[in-house]
């Protein structure tokens, strides 16, 4: 798809900007949702293709404000819903529960 | 559909998942061959990018046969075929401001190529 | 990209996340001992101390370098190295007339099993954008300057293939050991946005 992921040759992006000795992850969700897509990928029900395909699928300009593990976390979100093992629907009720403190 | 495992998991991280396939596909081109990338602008998966459409190459190497993400992506089966490493020059790509001893070297599948 | 999103503070993004793993972990789909090992693999675990070693055994063994240059899985695999995100490795070689650079523009493919988890740099936009269009200008931005008449190669890892740079072997280096010459060899010498250099 002709979308915002397809970086190549693009102008206007801005300096690139490197940490010095940047850690591995930068925070504790980042951790989770990288070993959540892949502990996901492992259990099968789509292929590495869907997976970046699911990404790339995130909405173009919340892509180009997005961290990179938000982008994973949109792609793993978006392929829960769409394999029915997971809904948005699930989710948002779960953190309407968090948020109230009752877990 | 098993849920991964603590103690398979680094194994399983160690053997990876190569998309290469072992079968016989024939190639459509060999190296040193010029090709162009066709105008394919799909509203799906695909991993041309759009810098490089209509751009004439060379192969510069067959790195064998792989499954092909544009159809296997979308449940349409792994359509194995050869992947090339195809070299475009910078002024082919950017146009004659650019360098005219730089190049890009990018993998592509046999389905995104026409003889040139 | 920005590290922060402009719409949803941190807060929700964790809440987000807390409540993915908390409904994953309790419909059976997940093992939370797995996702341990997996972060642990790749933080403490994998990373450009890998690489680091196969380009050092590259530079000292002659034998060794021709067979990473024709088969790369097989001769990292020979150190031990192999895995996801590195099953089929291409390395491209430096020389004073040939400067390899490796992008991903399309996401941010990256060979693991030699330099673990790529840097955020090297996944945002700035990077995938620029590096196949200017490659000079990017290496600039690195502090790298080279001469004109050099061959910059930009590798675009579009398929599964995973690239590796095998640097330049930096002058003044003749006497260092294997295990010395490692501790010289950095993850963006081994990205192709510097060269290794001998500390002064």
């Amino acid at each position: 798809m002709n979308s915002v992921h397809d970086l190549g040759g693009m102008d206007g992006l801005g300096p690139i900007v490197h940490e010095a000795d940047e850690p591995v992850f930068h925070a504790e969700w980042e951790r989770r949702v990288f070993a959540l897509t892949l502990a996901m990928g492992f259990y099968g029900a789509w292929n590495i293709d869907s997976s970046r395909h699911a990404r790339e699928r995130t909405p173009a300009a919340e892509y180009l404000s997005s961290s990179y593990y938000e982008i994973w976390l949109s792609g793993l979100e978006r392929l829960l819903d769409e394999t029915g093992l997971l809904t948005r629907a699930e989710v948002d009720a779960r953190i309407a529960t968090l948020r109230a403190g009752a877990v | 559909m098993p849920t991964l495992a603590a103690k398979e998991t680094p194994a399983l991280l160690r053997k990876g998942g190569s998309t290469r396939v072992a079968v016989d596909v024939p190639a459509s081109f060999a190296p040193g061959e010029r090709v162009v990338v066709r105008n394919l602008n799909p509203l799906g998966h695909t991993r041309a990018p759009r810098y490089i459409r209509c751009k004439t190459g060379t192969i510069a190497s067959d790195h064998g046969v792989f499954i092909f993400p544009d159809s296997h992506a979308h449940g349409k089966g792994p359509k194995p075929q050869h992947v090339y490493s195809v070299r475009f020059t910078a002024r082919e790509v950017w146009g004659d401001e650019a360098s005219p001893h730089d190049a890009i070297y990018i993998d592509l599948w046999d389905d995104y190529l026409d003889q040139a | 990209m920005s590290k922060h999103r402009h719409t949803e503070p941190l807060s929700d993004l964790v809440l987000r996340v807390k409540a993915l793993e908390s409904l994953l972990v309790e419909k059976g789909l997940v093992d939370p001992a797995a996702l341990d090992v997996l972060i642990d693999t790749y933080e403490n675990k994998v990373g450009p101390r890998n690489g680091a070693q196969v380009v050092a055994r590259a530079w000292t063994d002659a034998g060794y370098k021709a067979r990473l240059l024709s088969d790369a899985g097989a001769a990292i695999a020979e150190l031990g190295f192999t895995g996801r995100q590195g099953e089929d490795m291409v390395v491209v070689e430096n020389t004073p007339k040939v400067h390899n650079l490796t992008v991903c523009t399309l996401c941010s493919c990256y060979p693991w099993p030699v330099l673990g988890l790529p840097p955020v740099w090297y996944k945002s936009a700035p990077y995938r954008s620029r590096a196949v269009r200017d490659p000079r200008g990017v290496l600039r931005e690195f502090g790298t300057e080279l001469p004109e008449d050099v061959e910059i190669r930009v590798w675009d890892s579009t398929a599964e293939l995973r690239y590796l740079v095998l640097p330049e072997r930096p002058a003044g280096t003749e006497t260092l050991g294997e295990d010395e010459l490692a501790a010289l060899v950095t993850r963006d010498a081994m990205i192709g946005v510097v060269k290794v250099t001998v500390p002064t």
